[in-house]
């Protein structure tokens, strides 16, 4: 997994992509327990505006150029499937600006902050999602002032108090 | 009777609190040691037919 998220890091450096974090379970790994999942998402936030899916295009142009193939909608780098999602709203290109800096080996990894993975669940809110939530609150170091300002400012608190308390 | 019953709850208690505690104890892992195992889990589950269309893509890292 280095190598390829030595590649996401110099997509960066090269302005492929202007940020990025890593999303989803692998990002949930890096908080909880191991949890069964066959893909890196990858959200990203572009270097230029562009409409629907053409966003992706500077992506995976960059990646076919380096000889990195597709399969359904991963790229394969290094041996890992990866999925680029372009940030798709408020709360996810907020997240991925308040990525942390951790660091996988010998090298850096920009991942979301839990607190903000567990308000992203709350929002799309699958049966996948609650099972990680309860993960989350059970073994997660979760910062409840942080989580509840971001609940707060994206109207979640509601569904995640209900959630809670079911 | 009543004594068994309270004797038996303290035991389960005891072993769901142990659970808890296996499951934080994997979670403060770093994160190197989580990957492999997640590696571990895809060599197990790859095989496993998957019901559901959307969760049909299964590869096995090369990490």
């Amino acid at each position: 997994m280095e190598k390829a998220i030595k590649v996401i890091n110099e997509m960066q450096a090269s302005g492929i992509i202007k940020k990025y974090a890593v999303g989803g379970a692998v990002a949930a790994i890096f908080y909880i327990e191991p949890l069964l999942t066959y893909d890196l998402d990858i959200f990203f936030v572009p270097a230029k505006e562009s409409e629907g899916l053409l966003v992706l295009s500077p992506v995976y142009d960059y990646l076919k150029g380096k000889g990195y193939k597709t399969e359904q909608e991963h790229i394969i780098i290094e041996g890992i499937p990866v999925q680029f999602l372009p940030v798709y709203n408020d709360l996810v290109k907020e997240a991925v600006d308040n990525a942390v800096r951790m660091k996988y080996k010998d090298t850096v990894v920009n991942v979301l902050k839990q607190e903000y993975l567990l308000a992203i669940m709350v929002q799309t809110f699958r049966p996948k999602d609650k099972q990680r939530i309860i993960k989350f609150l059970d073994e997660g170091n979760v910062s409840e002032t942080l989580l509840e300002e971001i609940l707060n400012n994206h109207q979640l608190k509601t569904r995640f108090d209900l959630f809670r308390r079911s | 009777m009543m004594d068994i019953d309270a004797k038996g709850s303290e035991d389960i208690y005891k072993l769901f609190k142990a659970k808890e505690q296996f499951h934080r104890e994997r979670a403060r892992l770093p994160i190197e040691e989580k990957i492999k195992m997640l590696v571990e889990l895809q060599k197990m589950a790859v095989d496993i037919p998957t019901p559901s269309k959307k969760n049909r893509y299964k590869r096995v890292w090369e990490i």
